[in-house]
């Protein structure tokens, strides 16, 4: 009946006041399933689209059309299955068709083929530092800091920490939202912490947040 | 009963910390953790870590968002 309707009124009505359409009766009960159930899961999305698009704008956009596409394919939701891995699942597509077309570059492929060295070793980094140091360190790191260090890693890497760390999302369910093997998301887990910590280490290290080895043995 | 060296339970701590392993390896890496400084150590920098991230990714997402995405949604359905 509506879509009669929308036709009928194509164009002026719609540029005016398209509110004033009514949506059809199961329209309306598909959008408010839909609110009552996705809708709720939207700042968990938030945050993982931070990550992906590094910049709270670019991150709305990202949910954004997330939701819209997760709301078109709706129907093909089951019911009881993880909402939150399918909607992860559909935004790591959409982040990747839309704004990453770059992830399809050859050169970029390789990541998880790369050795330690090639990343940058973070026990070469963090060997001069004792471990009870580093822990004191990381406590009093800003949150600002760690935040940006996240995004310095690379997005394969970090996407991982976040959903396995932040999000407290199972290895299996990470390899389904990611599209890679359970080994896969292992490795980038170990891989992507290590470099965190390197970067953490570092910072600490130049802003003074770990002077001297020995400053904890004086007192 | 599978007995870690430190090298191994270093390697686990990850799966260890996200309880991604069998229950018996479970119970055998907390058995090493607790007689193990070095190791105890190497976890506890792992947790601190994992709450250093976790802290750091706090953002709410802006007030509106959920109001503009049904409202996109809305509008694409009368379309």
């Amino acid at each position: 009946m509506s879509v009669v309707l929308d036709q009928a009124v194509t164009g002026r009505l719609l540029d005016s006041e398209p509110m004033t359409i009514q949506p059809s009766k199961a329209t309306e009960d598909k959008i408010r399933d839909f609110e009552q159930q996705a809708i709720p899961l939207m700042p968990q999305l938030y945050g993982a689209a931070l990550r992906w698009t590094r910049n709270p704008s670019d991150a709305e956009d990202l949910v954004q059309e997330a939701m819209a596409k997760a709301f078109v394919a709706w129907a093909q939701y089951q019911q009881g299955t993880n909402l939150k891995a399918w909607l992860y699942r559909i935004m790591t597509n959409t982040h990747i068709n839309s704004y990453n077309k770059k992830a399809k570059d050859p050169s970029k492929g390789g990541l998880d083929d790369l050795e330690d060295w090639q990343l940058g070793d973070a026990k070469s980094l963090t060997a001069t530092t004792s471990r009870s140091a580093e822990l004191e360190a990381l406590d009093n790191l800003p949150s600002e800091v760690i935040r940006k260090s996240l995004l310095e890693i690379p997005e394969e890497f970090r996407m991982v920490v976040y959903y396995a760390v932040v999000d407290g999302l199972p290895y299996a369910e990470i390899a389904e939202v990611m599209g890679t093997p359970v080994g896969t998301v292992m490795s980038r887990l170990h891989r992507g912490k290590k470099l965190l910590r390197a970067l953490l280490a570092e910072y600490a290290r130049e802003q003074g947040y770990l002077s001297t080895e020995t400053n904890t043995e004086k007192s | 009963m599978a007995e870690f060296d430190c090298e191994e339970t270093k390697a686990l701590v990850h799966e260890y910390l996200h309880n991604e392993l069998r229950p018996e390896d479970q119970k055998d890496i907390t058995t090493h953790l607790a007689l193990c400084d070095s190791c105890e150590e190497e976890y506890d920098l792992e947790v601190n870590l994992n709450k250093a991230i976790t802290r750091s990714c706090d953002e709410d997402p802006p007030q509106q968002l959920a109001e503009k995405v049904l409202d996109f949604i809305r509008k694409s359905e009368s379309n």
